[in-house]
């Protein structure tokens, strides 16, 4: 057999850079596959078409049902019906009485027609149990007794009914408002018997008048349930094509015919990313179609909102549309990157489970009751999104606009963030090739001591992080009780600084890795750069003290909360200077720059790794703080740390930053208060408490800023204990790669 | 065309600790050469064809592949070569045709040249008869020809078949292997890894013999005869296996012996 050859094609094509064509070629290849599969389309075209019909279909009969069947109700003892007005009228209701008398079957019974010879009570519960009657209403004889408090238990009028049969709790409803109105009767007759003017029993009456646009109105309902549906619907229709289309190709195999193929990673990232955007997408606009054209038709018929609650105005309705892309493609590149650590399907499944619950508080916040656009809420990736469609629906545009940076701003950083791990999950060989092994126990506790290496691995940096977040979380759980003295202080303090963040770092560096000094990050910097700490640290305190302003302001402490502060807070101002710069400045710059600057960031920054270092060290730091507004701003500081910690190589500036910063916190108060009279040039005393001068301001601002330039002339350096994977030209190897058998 | 010099790659492994799944391997392979990677399995023979397809990058050590460096312009390397798996690995959605087009069109080839080129492979490889079948309704046969198809669609001047006649009935492989004899003639570069001794006495120019990592012993397939002095080829394969065990396990005593040398001068001291 001889082969022709083929015409040649120009390898000058083969550029690092994403070529257009070969993205667009992978991505109808992927919606071409993904739209033969039935299993995908059932689940994003065909069940959100049916699936709303469906439920509709089945609340209209419900309704129906409610509406249209007749009720059998049995009366027993109208004999002892004598005074008050009428409630009955020949075989049925009084008319005025009963919203539809043609739905009622009345059947009456005097007391002795079945007294004489049964059991009442038995009796006509057997005919509620056996559905001889829906209903039964009993007037006991003591109900007509004029002797007889009308409030009294033997006087009530039983209704029996059950409750596991719907025609029964139909009845009842029924019945209740009957008699409902017949009790309004007596009370206005009773009242005329009484002399009592029944108009003046009602000094005013109520008008509600709704002031909103009508945009507004007819928006309200919408404005809220849409997103809502889209959102969920967006992440769902994400998520099975991202597990198909990674993960499936890995079990199928195809995954490293596409690797071998002149595809570059980041063209088979964005052509699949493209494809997994596009079914969320259409996902969750057939589905938040499908639900607006049942629901509006369902609720229509059944009067829901009394009729109010019509289809949404289309035109406004399109910013979801605007909205959708930007989450869609973030729903979609975390679903990629997720599902890229999957070896198989079933296992993508599983990973992306917890990915769901994590986004979905995202989506439900916005939905709940207060909650509305402003500069905090726009700061919460999803949540912001959400809210600032809400406004554009609404046609508040000023509004919106006002927002637009921030969220923009916060939802182009996510996807950022996003995309680019799933490209470098695709450039992770042990992403891609890994996970062959079976985990055991034993065998995971000989590697963690067999390959102890100078500092930790990413996995133990994270494992660390997450047992001081635990252990932070449950210890502040226990604290029940506001410290009394500086005995209380001492231990509110020391524990969890301690107990919870040093002590687990030390025993995990003691017990992971050969060296503590390297694994804690401990060495020494250039000597510039300690002094310049210092220095950076006290220019620095005023902009974090304006942070910590406007944080506050942004995302107000309640009332509530300081109030509870305030004995601890009082304390402090209380208790000796040198102590409290103990307890507040030097043993949380130890401890926490210790763990997180230490040894959890030198792990992270292991395997080209120093972004992720720097982001995930500020936001552990930050989470670590538990209040929501200091952890913004520990998160903000964090980032600075985690950068300076990241040039000089060391924990050591940043413990010094750390401590200066914490050292002026605590002593603002004093300083303004001190008797010495340069005080005055940097801190005066307000009303409001101690407040930086606005002249010591700019120029700190200037002198940090310098600081800063300082430090980022520095090279960022890579130590000797991260060093571990270096090959001979320098480059960083994934020695973590496991084994892909030949 | 290719040229591989103290390529070596570690693995972390959990039970082994760090890995080295192949260990400073060298050889070179010319244009019309086929070139044979012989080795039981988890010899290394698919860890050296990823590096060489840039699947994987080397932990150490050069492979060029058609002048290109594997680690530096993978995107030049895997324009010029083809691979064809054991897995067979072809979407199951997509029909022979479909498949064969999209990586013809991923290598950027214009669209009437590919039409042609398809024309005239699918006549080649007799794959017309089930040119519009889907993946997931293909024989492994059928499966294995749409993989080589794929793979020379571009016409690659090297391809590397990683244990491409694994599962194969006898006359799907014997086929298969005509197919590679016949592109050895109109001057491809071959290497071709397998664990069946037949195949490569047949079929290559030149034989690595690969275990645990390491390439035994390279040359002709007479050459590999003459310096052993072993006229049977499997005996001469199961010697060096053996050999390289046992060398393997005294190395591993003498490392050991050494080390409690070292220790009891450092107690003495």
């Amino acid at each position: 057999m001889s082969l022709s050859p083929a015409p040649k094609v120009r390898a000058s094509e083969c550029s690092g850079k994403p070529r257009l064509q070969a993205i667009w070629l992978i991505y109808i290849r992927e919606m071409r596959d993904q739209l033969r599969d039935r299993r995908t389309l059932f689940t994003i075209a065909i069940l959100p078409i049916l699936l709303y019909p469906l439920v509709g279909t089945l609340l209209l009969q419900i309704a129906q049902f409610t509406r249209q069947h007749e009720t059998s109700v049995c009366l027993v003892g109208t004999d002892h019906l004598q005074d008050g007005p009428p409630l009955l009228e020949g075989e049925s209701f009084v008319e005025s009485l009963a919203d539809d008398k043609a739905r009622l079957k009345v059947l009456q019974y005097r007391w002795n027609d079945i007294a004489s010879s049964k059991d009442v009570a038995e009796e006509t519960s057997s005919w509620v149990r056996d559905g001889t009657f829906d209903i039964v209403v009993v007037f006991p004889p003591e109900f007509a007794s004029p002797n007889q408090p009308a409030n009294s238990d033997t006087a009530a009028v039983q209704l029996l009914y059950n409750v596991g049969s719907d025609r029964s709790m139909v009845a009842r409803d029924r019945v209740e408002s009957i008699l409902g109105n017949w009790r309004g009767g007596w009370i206005e007759s009773r009242l005329v018997e009484s002399g009592i003017d029944v108009e003046k029993i009602n000094p005013f009456r109520l008008n509600d008048i709704d002031i909103a646009p009508e945009r507004t109105r007819e928006t309200a309902f919408w404005s809220k349930l849409l997103p809502f549906i889209m959102l969920v619907w967006a992440m769902t229709g994400a998520f099975y094509p991202a597990i198909d289309l990674v993960a499936g190709e890995k079990e199928r195999g195809t995954l490293e015919t596409l690797l071998c193929s002149p595809a570059l990673r980041s063209e088979i990232v964005w052509g699949k990313l493209g494809a997994v955007t596009s079914f969320s997408m259409f996902t969750a606009i057939l589905n938040a179609g499908s639900m607006l054209v049942t629901s509006s038709f369902v609720f229509k018929q059944i009067g829901v909102g009394g009729g109010s609650i019509g289809p949404p105005p289309l035109t406004p309705m399109l910013w979801l549309l605007v909205a959708l892309i930007p989450l869609a493609t973030l729903f979609s590149a975390t679903a990629l990157a997720v599902a890229a650590m999957a070896k198989s399907s079933k296992e993508g499944q599983y990973y992306l489970m917890p990915l769901m619950m994590i986004t979905l508080p995202l989506v439900l916040l916005p939905m709940l009751p207060g909650t509305t656009l402003s500069a905090g809420t726009s700061l919460i990736p999803v949540t912001g999104m959400f809210l600032l469609v809400r406004a554009l629906v609404e046609g508040q545009y000023y509004f919106a606009l006002l927002h637009l940076p921030l969220v923009i701003g916060v939802t182009s950083g996510c996807l950022w963030l996003a995309v680019t791990w799933a490209r470098r999950q695709f450039d992770n060989e042990s992403v891609l090739f890994g996970g062959g092994e079976q985990w055991e126990l034993n065998m995971w506790v000989r590697h963690l001591w067999r390959d102890r290496q100078t500092a930790a691995s990413p996995a133990q940096a994270y494992a660390c992080g997450a047992i001081i977040l635990m252990a932070l979380f449950f210890g502040k759980l226990a604290v029940t009780q506001a410290p009394q003295g500086l005995a209380g202080i001492s231990k509110l303090v020391l524990t969890p600084q301690i107990g919870m963040i040093l002590a687990p770092t030390l025993l995990m560096a003691t017990m992971l890795t050969t060296s503590l000094r390297s694994s804690l990050r401990i060495r020494m910097p250039h000597w510039t750069t300690l002094p310049l700490a210092v220095l950076l640290g006290v220019t620095l305190h005023p902009m974090y003290v304006m942070l910590a302003e406007w944080i506050s302001f942004t995302y107000p402490i309640s009332e509530q909360a300081v109030a509870a502060m305030k004995p601890f807070t009082d304390q402090i101002s209380a208790a000796p200077w040198l102590t409290i710069l103990f307890l507040m400045a030097l043993v949380p710059a130890l401890c926490e720059e210790l763990a997180f600057r230490g040894f959890i960031f030198g792990g992270l920054v292991r395997e080209r790794g120093r972004l992720r270092a720097v982001i995930i060290t500020a936001l552990m730091f930050g989470i670590s703080h538990g209040v929501l507004q200091q952890s913004i701003a520990a998160t903000i500081m964090g980032l600075l740390l985690g950068w300076i910690a990241l040039r000089t190589e060391s924990v050591l500036p940043g413990i010094l930053i750390h401590f200066t910063n914490n050292a002026l916190s605590v002593s603002m108060e004093r300083i303004a208060d001190s008797q010495w009279e340069g005080a005055v040039m940097f801190v005066t005393a307000t009303e409001a408490g101690p407040a930086y001068q606005p002249m010591w301001i700019v120029t700190s601002a200037g002198i940090a800023l310098t600081c800063i330039l300082y430090f980022s002339t520095l090279p960022p350096k890579i130590n000797e204990s991260e060093t571990d994977y270096l090959d001979i030209d320098g480059n960083l190897s994934d020695s973590t790669t496991t084994l892909a058998t030949a | 065309m290719i040229h591989v010099q103290y390529l070596t790659k570690t693995y972390e492994d959990l039970s082994r600790g760090p890995f080295i799944a192949v260990d400073k391997v060298s050889f070179k392979v010319g244009s019309g050469e086929i070139f044979g990677l012989l080795g039981p399995n988890g010899a290394g023979k698919t860890t050296v064809l990823r590096i060489l397809s840039t699947v994987l990058s080397p932990t150490s050590g050069i492979a060029t592949v058609a002048g290109f460096d594997v680690a530096r312009n993978p995107a030049d390397v895997r324009h010029h070569i083809g691979f064809v798996s054991n897995n067979t690995a072809i979407y199951d959605r997509m029909t022979a045709w479909e498949m064969v087009e999209y990586f013809g069109r991923l290598h950027g080839m214009p669209p009437q040249k590919l039409k042609q080129r398809l024309e005239d492979l699918f006549g080649q490889l007799r794959m017309n008869e089930f040119r519009d079948i889907p993946g997931a309704k293909m024989s492994t046969g059928m499966k294995q020809k749409v993989s080589i198809a794929r793979a020379m669609v571009h016409d690659p001047p090297v391809l590397i078949f990683d244990e491409a006649t694994l599962g194969l009935d006898v006359l799907v492989a014997r086929n298969l292997l005509s197919v590679i004899r016949s592109l050895r003639e109109s001057g491809k570069c071959l290497i071709f890894s397998t664990h069946i001794m037949s195949e490569v006495e047949k079929l290559c120019d030149q034989i690595a013999i690969m275990h645990r990592g390491r390439i035994l012993d390279t040359g002709t397939l007479k050459e590999l005869r003459d310096k052993h002095e072993q006229p049977d080829f499997e005996e001469l394969f199961f010697g060096l296996l053996s050999n390289h065990e046992q060398q393997e396990t005294s190395d591993w005593n003498a490392e050991y012996e050494l080390d409690t040398a070292i220790e009891t001068v450092g107690v003495e001291k």
